[in-house]
């Protein structure tokens, strides 16, 4: 049983009362409501705040630029398109597309991460560590580089290269009937080291090639981001969010145990394989407009879980995820001294360190 | 602290009498030297330009001549393939003294995260210091080495990832992808840097043949110093208690030999960048010719990263119509398939 963390201030349910003891029922009945409750208010309190901090995250990006040449009066309309010339170009054209494309990859990246990490109940197999974004990378620079006029082909390169990826790993690390967690992750990172040498190998291959174009598809990058990556970000968010909701309950009763979970009625293959490909095509998704922005899937689950507890962190994940991914591109483009940067340097190096004291600090019961 | 001893890695070389060791230790010897010959051969006569083998033979029958081909030969693809031999050899060794010390089977130079601190601090010395000749790399990698592995170690030896083979492996991924951000970091803002310096990501022996002389004796050295290792890392593989039943100051051995195995990386990433799975490949192909002793092993596993190295950059020459693909590339797409079989083993996940 891992990945999952009553948090420390929730009153835990004292353990086993005799049945026969009425009233101690009662009490226990309705102290676990009243926790139940109190977790409820706490994570609707929890995204509000996040939600104000995802508003002010947007208002920073595209104000934060500097608006000297554009009249105070213009900003808001100018974001609505309703303005031409240099407002316009700014602010509707180049900084919105960009922070609306950053908060919606980074809550797809969230929500892909919180499913595999709930599925899998391994904190370190999500879609970045285990090479399903570098697939889907891969498959979108193919496209990209030889066929860019096919419609919607570096979308469905990027569904289909995580398809891929995610098949290849689940067969090569299941052995003996099952999959160990630590072999697939292991396995996963020598299949992201093979997509990223093939993207190197492309991008060799292509010879003519811009800096932007290899640091999107190496390190990601939401520079650059246009009305149409957002259309696709939004409806990718929109119809993975609704497909997620319904597979809560199940992952809730699937870490539980398969039997227990089919038991209390859960279609448990069914309900695994919509979790692997929906995660997988989220993370693809988010991958095909922003390149695989690294550490937000991984990140997090783990921050949701630790905020809200197990049973509520796959809602939460995703606001989470887009907090970190917005707040990362506002400090890359306007740090000091570092800026500007591509978005995935950023979350890198915020997230790696993350990962570094989750390997440290996880018990030895967390692994099975 | 560390090492605890894993039983299924720590058994002692098996007790084959003697004298058939040595006969199929000098035929593996043998046949490695006969594949060393080929890719040396292929690597001085496959190239963008075609050049007959009658005239190659005649340019280098008459070394001071002159001529286009002959100074293609000459600075281009004999340094190229000399220094791809030096810097195979030593990340062969450097995996198999990475291996035999941790205990891993999944040590490497690369995927351990050494080379790209190796690589960091090279960058960091271009950008800060102005270092531009190879011996001043070479130092910087050293440092940048030593350090990462010394970091990789201790996170790696600590972690309760199932066991401490991908404890090592995990730490050696967050490390590296935290040192290839800060790079990135460094030199993204400015074009013409960034495409200069994108070398230090991705290694590649194109361009690299004028370093030959500079990193060339640091290599040499480094191989010369890990040649004796072989018996110590016997006894070290035996565990430490044992080891130091035989009379081995244990701790001084491991310092001196993890010592020998980051100054070869080092020499290595300096000469051409951070190449992966080449140590990783060669120390199991060494093992599995010869067996655990590593007094065979060692100067086997050189061999066979010589051999992958120069290959790899050999097939990678003549693989596009147009350019190159880098040797890193290539090394990673024939590496990680043996990266992924050995991650499938049943003993290694959890030992």
């Amino acid at each position: 049983m891992t990945g999952i963390r009553v948090p420390a201030h929730t009153p835990a349910p004292t353990a086993g009362p005799a049945p026969a003891q009425q009233p101690d029922v009662a009490v226990t009945a309705a102290r676990l409501r009243a926790a139940r409750r109190a977790a409820t208010r706490r994570a609707a309190l929890l995204a509000c705040v996040l939600v104000l901090v995802l508003a002010a995250l947007l208002v920073a990006s595209v104000l934060l630029g500097g608006t000297r040449n554009i009249p105070a009066g213009d900003v808001l309309p100018a974001a609505f398109g309703l303005r031409t010339g240099l407002a316009d170009y700014v602010i509707h054209r180049i900084r919105l597309p960009r922070a609306l494309a950053a908060l919606l990859a980074g809550a797809l990246f969230g929500l892909s991460g919180a499913l595999y990490q709930r599925l899998i109940r391994n904190p370190l197999a999500t879609p970045d560590i285990v090479g399903i974004s570098a697939g889907a990378g891969a498959g979108a620079v193919t496209v990209l580089l030889f066929a860019p006029a096919v419609p919607f082909g570096v979308e469905g390169a990027a569904l289909a290269g995580s398809f891929l990826l995610v098949g290849i790993v689940l067969a090569l690390s299941r052995r003996g009937g099952r999959v160990d967690t630590f072999r697939l992750v292991l396995i996963g990172i020598g299949m992201a080291a093979v997509c990223t040498a093939y993207v190197n190998y492309l991008f060799s291959l292509a010879g003519q090639h811009s800096i932007a174009q290899v640091t999107r598809w190496l390190v990601g990058s939401v520079s650059g981001a246009t009305w149409d990556g957002v259309t696709t970000l939004a409806v990718a968010f929109l119809a993975c969010a609704l497909a997620a909701a319904p597979l809560g309950r199940a992952l809730g009763a699937m870490s539980l145990g398969d039997q227990l979970a089919a038991g209390l009625g859960t279609r448990v293959g069914r309900a695994r394989t919509a979790a692997l490909l929906l995660g997988a095509a989220a993370a693809a998704l988010a991958t095909s407009v922003t390149g695989p922005i690294g550490f937000v899937s991984l990140v997090s689950g783990p921050i949701a879980v630790r905020l809200v507890g197990a049973d509520r962190s796959l809602p939460l994940a995703a606001p989470i995820g887009a907090v970190m991914v917005l707040g990362a591109d506002v400090l890359a483009q306007h740090g000091p001294l570092i800026s500007p940067v591509p978005t995935g340097v950023l979350t890198a190096l915020l997230g790696a360190p993350y990962f570094v004291w989750l390997i440290l600090r996880r018990g030895q019961g967390a692994t099975s | 602290m560390t090492h605890t001893v894993l039983p299924t890695t720590a058994q002692p070389p098996p007790p084959a009498p003697a004298r058939t060791r040595l006969s199929r230790g000098t035929s593996v010897l043998l046949l490695g030297g006969l594949l060393l010959a080929v890719v040396v051969i292929a690597s001085t006569g496959l190239g963008a330009r075609d050049i007959s083998a009658l005239e190659i033979v005649k340019i280098l029958l008459h070394p001071g001549g002159s001529g286009y081909n002959h100074d293609v030969l000459w600075t281009e693809r004999i340094p190229r393939t000399l220094l791809g031999l030096a810097v195979g050899a030593s990340l062969g060794a450097s995996g198999l003294v990475m291996q035999a010390l941790t205990m891993n089977p999944l040590s490497d130079p690369g995927v351990l995260g050494v080379e790209q601190g190796a690589a960091m601090f090279v960058v960091l010395g271009i950008l800060f210091l102005d270092v531009s000749d190879a011996g001043g790399f070479f130092w910087l990698a050293l440092a940048g080495s030593a350090v990462t592995a010394a970091l990789v170690y201790l996170i790696g030896t600590r972690t309760n990832a199932g066991s401490t083979t991908i404890g090592l492996v995990l730490a050696g991924v967050a490390i590296a992808a935290v040192l290839a951000s800060l790079v990135t970091l460094l030199v993204v803002r400015d074009e013409a840097v960034y495409s200069s310096l994108r070398f230090w990501s991705v290694g590649q022996l194109t361009g690299r043949a004028q370093v030959l002389g500079e990193i060339a004796p640091f290599a040499v050295v480094g191989l010369l110093l890990a040649l004796p290792l072989g018996r110590t890392l016997n006894l070290l593989s035996l565990g430490e208690e044992s080891a130091r039943g035989l009379g081995l100051r244990v701790q001084r051995a491991q310092l001196a030999a993890a010592a020998v195995a980051v100054t070869l990386c080092a020499a290595a990433t300096a000469a051409v960048g951070p190449v992966a799975f080449v140590g990783l490949v060669a120390a199991h192909l060494a093992r599995m010719l010869v067996g655990a002793d590593h007094r065979w092993s060692l100067p086997l596993s050189m061999l066979c990263g010589a051999v992958l190295l120069v290959g790899a950059d050999t097939v990678g020459r003549v693989v596009l119509d147009h350019g190159e693909v880098q040797v890193s590339v290539m090394t990673a797409i024939v590496g990680t398939p043996f990266f992924v079989w050995l991650a499938r083993r049943r003993d290694l996940v959890r030992m």
